[in-house]
C-alpha cells in the first residue's frame, strides 16, 4: 500500500499451446516459483507467504510440503471466480506485506489445461440448475457469450466500430512479433485477416477470442526495506484496488450500470490512493478475456470517455514503444500466452524495470487491469520508485 | 410451438425461484410484497428493503432486444447443426431496468438488432423425468 511493498522476483516457464505441456501443472508451477524467488536472490525457505487466485489444484500445502517452504504464514486467495482476481492476488500479496503477516510472499498462476480441463467449456447437461436455468436453457453458456452480450450493448451506444476491436488483437500481435517467449512470435497479423477470420459468437471473430495455453507464471513480493539487500531493482506495489459498484453483482445482465467491465470503481480507488491520474502512466496491461471488454475497461479505468473509444486504440495509440499508451507490450494473453493473465503482471513489472521486449522508455507507473466483464474488477499499479 | 435449442437440449430444473418464471406461460418477476420494488432473477431477498416476502409478479410480455449475440461457433460440438443461433438479451416494456434472456424465434439470427420490438411467446415442453409441463419464455420479434 503506498509502495511499503515491491515485486523483488519475477519468474515463468516456457509457454506452450493447450495440451502441449510435457511437464505436470504442478511442475509447471514449482518451476515459476523457483524462478521467480531465484531471479530475487532468495531461497525456497525464504517464502512465507502464498497467494493465487482461482488455483484450486496446486494449493499452498501441497506447494510448501514439495518446495520446502518452512513456515507458510499467510495463504490466501481472492473471491470471484476467474481472471478479475490477477492484480487482487497481487493485491492480497501487497497487503500481507504491508501488514507484516508475512515477509516474502509469491503470487503465482499455473496452468495445464491438456492436464486437467479446459476452461469456457460447457457440457451438455438434461438439466440447468439455479440461475444457470435463465441462461443455459437458450444456449447462453461460455464466458464468449457473456463477453460478447456486453460487447455488443457497447458498441451500440457508442458507436464502437469493429476496427477498434480489432485493433486489441492487432496490438497484441505486433508485440508479440518482439517477444521470443510469445507463442504467436513470427506469427503477424494483419487486419484483413482479422476481419476475415471465422466468427466465434458475434460480435467476436476468432481473433477476438484468447487461447488455451499451458505454463506457469510467479512473483516474489517482500516490503522495499528488505528489497533494498536483494538481486534486482525492486519494483513498488503503488496501489491496487478491487471494485464491486452498486449491484454490480445483479445476476443475468440485471446490474444497472450494464454494460460495464466491473472497473468504475476500480479506476476511481487506484488513482485516488496513487494520487497520480491516467495521463501518469506509460504502459498498461489490460487482461483480454476478449478485444472487447477491453474497449469497456480502458474507458472505466479513465484514460478516455467511452465515446473516444475509436480515436484512442486507433493508429497506432496503443502499440508500443512508441504509441500514446502502449498496451499488453508482451502479446498479452492473446498473443504471449494465457496463464489466466499472470504473465501481464509479469510484463508490467520487465516495463519498471527496464526488460521488456517492447521497452517503453521512462516508465514511472506501469498498470495492469485485471479480466474485464466479471465481478469484482481489480487493478494494480506499479511504480519506478 | 418446437424448441428454438434442439431437442434433447438441456431443461430448467424447476426450484421453488423458478417455478412460475418456467411454468406460468406468462412473462414473470419477482416482486416484494412489502416495498414493490421488482427484480430478476428471482433473489432471497429484496434487494431494496432486505425483506424477504416476495412474489411473482406477471408482465406484458412486451420488450425490446437491449442487446444480443450471434453464437457461430458450437459449443458443445453437439449444437453444430443448430449454429447459428441468436440469444437476445431483452428489455421489458412494463420494467425496463429489468432484463431478460432468451432467443428470438421468428427471424434469422444474424437479422436481429438493437432495439427491435418483441413480444413473449412460450415453448410447450415436457420434462418426463420431473413430470412437469414447461412453458419456456421466448420472444417474437413484432417489429424490426
Amino acid at each position: 500500500m503506498q509502495g511499503k511493498a515491491a515485486v523483488v522476483g519475477i519468474g515463468e516457464t516456457t509457454y506452450y499451446k493447450r495440451g502441449e505441456s510435457p511437464k505436470t501443472e504442478f511442475q509447471l508451477a514449482s518451476e515459476a516459483i523457483g524462478k521467480a524467488v531465484e531471479d530475487a536472490g532468495l531461497e525456497l525457505k525464504d517464502i512465507d507467504g502464498v497467494t493465487s487466485y482461482m488455483e484450486s489444484r496446486n494449493d499452498p500445502g501441497r506447494l510448501s510440503a514439495a518446495l520446502g517452504m518452512k513456515n507458510v504464514a499467510f495463504a490466501a486467495q481472492p473471491w470471484g471466480g476467474g481472471g478479475n482476481g490477477v492484480a487482487a492476488s497481487v493485491a492480497l500479496a501487497d497487503a500481507a506485506i504491508s501488514a507484516g503477516y508475512a515477509k516474502n510472499v509469491v503470487v503465482f498462476r499455473a496452468l495445464a489445461q491438456g492436464q486437467f480441463g479446459r476452461f469456457g467449456q460447457s457440457k451438455p447437461r438434461t438439466h440447468a440448475y439455479g440461475n444457470s436455468a435463465y441462461s443455459a436453457v437458450y444456449g447462453f453458456l461460455s464466458p464468449a457469450h457473456v463477453c460478447a452480450m456486453q460487447t455488443t450493448r457497447f458498441m451500440h451506444e457508442y458507436g464502437v466500430t469493429q476496427d477498434s476491436l480489432a485493433e486489441i488483437a492487432l496490438a497484441a500481435s505486433a508485440h508479440a512479433q518482439l517477444n521470443p517467449r510469445a507463442l504467436r512470435y513470427g506469427k503477424p497479423l494483419s487486419r484483413q485477416q482479422y476481419h476475415d477470420s471465422r466468427w466465434i459468437a458475434k460480435p467476436f471473430h476468432l481473433y477476438d477470442c484468447c487461447p488455451e495455453n499451458d505454463g506457469a507464471t510467479a512473483i516474489v513480493v517482500t516490503t522495499r526495506e528488505r528489497a533494498r539487500d536483494l538481486k534486482q531493482k525492486p519494483v513498488p506495489i503503488l496501489a491496487a484496488a478491487q471494485g464491486l459498484g452498486k449491484r454490480d453483482g445483479a445476476l443475468i445482465f440485471n446490474e444497472p450500470a450494464f454494460p460495464t467491465s466491473f472497473n468504475r470503481e476500480v479506476g476511481q480507488q487506484i488513482w485516488e490512493r496513487a494520487g497520480i491520474q491516467p495521463k501518469d502512466v506509460q504502459v498498461a496491461q489490460f487482461y483480454e478475456n476478449f478485444t472487447g471488454p477491453v474497449l469497456m475497461a480502458i474507458t472505466e479505468m479513465g484514460f478516455c470517455k467511452p465515446e473516444e473509444i475509436n480515436e484512442f486504440v486507433a493508429n497506432g495509440n496503443i502499440q508500443g514503444p512508441g504509441g500514446k499508451l502502449p498496451i499488453n507490450t508482451s502479446g498479452g494473453n492473446l498473443a504471449e500466452c494465457y496463464i489466466h493473465g499472470f504473465e501481464l503482471i509479469n510484463e508490467a513489472v520487465r516495463q519498471v524495470r527496464g526488460q521488456s521486449t517492447c521497452q517503453v522508455p521512462d516508465v514511472e507507473h506501469s498498470l495492469v487491469v485485471s479480466g474485464p466483464g466479471f465481478s469484482p474488477g481489480s487493478a494494480v499499479l506499479f511504480s519506478s520508485d | 410451438m418446437s424448441r428454438y435449442m434442439p431437442d434433447g437440449w438441456a431443461l430448467p430444473a424447476i426450484d421453488n425461484k423458478n417455478r412460475d418464471f418456467f411454468t406460468s406461460g406468462k412473462i414473470v418477476v419477482q416482486a416484494c410484497k412489502d416495498c414493490d420494488t421488482v427484480q430478476h432473477p428471482p433473489e432471497d431477498i429484496c434487494h431494496v428493503c432486505q425483506g424477504s416476502a416476495l412474489e411473482s409478479r406477471f408482465c406484458s410480455g412486451e420488450g425490446t432486444v437491449y442487446s444480443h449475440i450471434v453464437v457461430e461457433h458450437p459449443i458443445p460440438g453437439s449444437l453444430k447443426d443448430r449454429v447459428p443461433y441468436a440469444v437476445i438479451l431483452v428489455s421489458l416494456t412494463d420494467h425496463p431496468q429489468i432484463r431478460i434472456l432468451g432467443n428470438p424465434v421468428n427471424i434469422e439470427a444474424r437479422d436481429v438488432a438493437v432495439g427491435q420490438k418483441v413480444r413473449a411467446v412460450f415453448e410447450s415442453l415436457e420434462d418426463k423425468e420431473a413430470g412437469l409441463e414447461l412453458k419456456i419464455p421466448q420472444w417474437e420479434v413484432i417489429q424490426t
